[in-house]
């Protein structure tokens, strides 16, 4: 139970990351990961040894993501694309660094929910097509469509030269 | 430049998360090379790749918030660990001396009930509160006068909210809590880290001392103690001594604030 447990919180920096990806809002991120903890520690049963607990954390943590999603869509409730972060002003390029970081993170809110999944687990968490397809529970088809879609989306919105420009009048 | 392509879509996406196997990347690359269009798509993409990347990775290198650390399975009774500290704690608090009169005029069989629900109360809306994130306190630390005349009016305790900075705790605020049949009075603090603990006091009928009794439940960890009336509990999910040292000193800044 112990070794299990440890395995689990080892996870958590993972599970951060890519709760921030689905949601951009760092405290909704985080209750995300808190009730996929929750959940996990519930149903410790499920987890069949031997397997990794990475996939099936971040199996239970999409599970309940697309949950809210669906509940928010009902109550047409808004989920806040952008917060400024309040952090001084730094060197130019370290600044320019976080514009860009501020910027793809607010393109990614933007796209497709079932997109930003696919694209961040193979692109950011560096799951293989097979182990993310899983993950979603898709098949590696539509894995593959989603991600394809979801690239072409997020460019489309960092390639929008409305955006752009408001990159180089805040620099 | 050969307009055939002999490479779809599925591939370029395939060759950016390395799911092309190795033999055809260099073909692949070959491709890219007669097809320039095709070539800036893909370093465009592979850029953008990066720039998400880049934009999260910070995330996993933050601090775990202690709200997410302190998550425990349910049934996991293991404590092995916390007995054992329980006893070099006693050696501590003796060693400390006369502050908190450890052991001193306890009554067995009264007071450590009395204590224990104490601190299932003080755990209980710790959990509850520290986790709730836009209605943490009732009253804010801006209103910080009206905050302690309030709780000190209805718990019966001239309160203050002790100074717990030297912690890199500020005050957020505080709230007015049920506790059998009395109020009790709840100061909640944060660190920049957003890790909370809190200050739990109520009144009690023991007259007794326990002494700082440390007890953990639900992921949360708790000192407490009463003392001639009155009950406190510091629960968080610090390191031990830490919370114990904050414990003391929070203890302190209450009795000195007035003869209680």
């Amino acid at each position: 139970m112990k070794d299990r447990q440890k395995a689990i919180l080892a996870e958590i920096p993972r599970l951060r990351r890519y709760a921030r990806s689905l949601m951009r809002d760092s405290d909704r991120a985080d209750d995300l990961v808190q009730d996929s903890l929750e959940r996990a520690f519930r149903r410790m049963e499920n987890w069949q040894t031997g397997e990794n607990p990475r996939r099936w954390l971040f199996t239970i943590m999409h599970n309940i993501f697309i949950d809210t999603v669906r509940k928010e869509q009902r109550r047409g409730e808004v989920i806040p694309i952008s917060e400024m972060d309040g952090s001084q002003v730094k060197s130019g390029a370290e600044q320019h660094e976080k514009l860009v970081a501020r910027d793809v993170l607010d393109a990614l809110q933007q796209i497709d929910p079932d997109r930003r999944a696919a694209l961040t687990l193979v692109a950011v968490e560096g799951f293989s097509y097979a182990e993310a397809a899983g993950i979603l529970d898709v098949p590696a088809g539509t894995l593959m469509s989603r991600i394809a879609r979801g690239r072409d989306e997020l460019r489309n919105l960092l390639g929008d030269p409305g955006r752009s420009r408001t990159i180089r009048v805040v620099e | 430049m050969t307009m055939k392509k002999t490479f779809s879509d599925t591939d370029l996406h395939m060759a950016l998360d390395g799911e092309m196997p190795p033999e055809r990347m260099a073909e692949f690359n070959r491709w890219l090379d007669e097809n320039p269009d095709e070539k800036a798509r893909f370093q465009q993409f592979a850029e953008d790749r990066k720039s998400l990347k880049d934009a999260l990775d910070p995330v996993a290198g933050e601090p775990v918030p202690s709200r997410l650390s302190a998550i425990r399975s349910t049934n996991d009774n293991s404590s092995g660990g916390f007995r054992s500290w329980m006893a070099a704690a006693a050696v501590v608090l003796f060693v400390a001396g006369g502050a908190v009169g450890y052991l001193a005029g306890t009554q067995p069989g009264e007071a450590p009930n009395e204590a224990s629900l104490l601190a299932d109360n003080a755990i209980a809306a710790h959990v509850i509160y520290a986790a709730e994130k836009r209605h943490t306190v009732e009253v804010g630390a801006n209103e910080k006068d009206h905050l302690v005349a309030w709780l000190s009016k209805r718990v019966g305790l001239s309160l203050v909210a002790p100074n717990l900075e030297q912690y890199g705790f500020s005050l957020v605020g505080g709230r007015l809590l049920p506790s059998g049949e009395r109020a009790a009075a709840q100061f909640m603090y944060e660190n920049q880290n957003g890790d909370r603990i809190s200050l739990y006091v109520t009144t009690v009928d023991s007259k007794g001392e326990t002494g700082f009794q440390l007890v953990e439940e639900r992921g949360a960890r708790a000192f407490y103690w009463l003392d001639h009336g009155y009950a406190c509990a510091v629960t968080g999910s610090l390191e031990e001594d830490e919370l114990l040292k904050l414990s003391r000193d929070a203890y302190r800044q209450l009795v000195s604030s007035d003869d209680w």
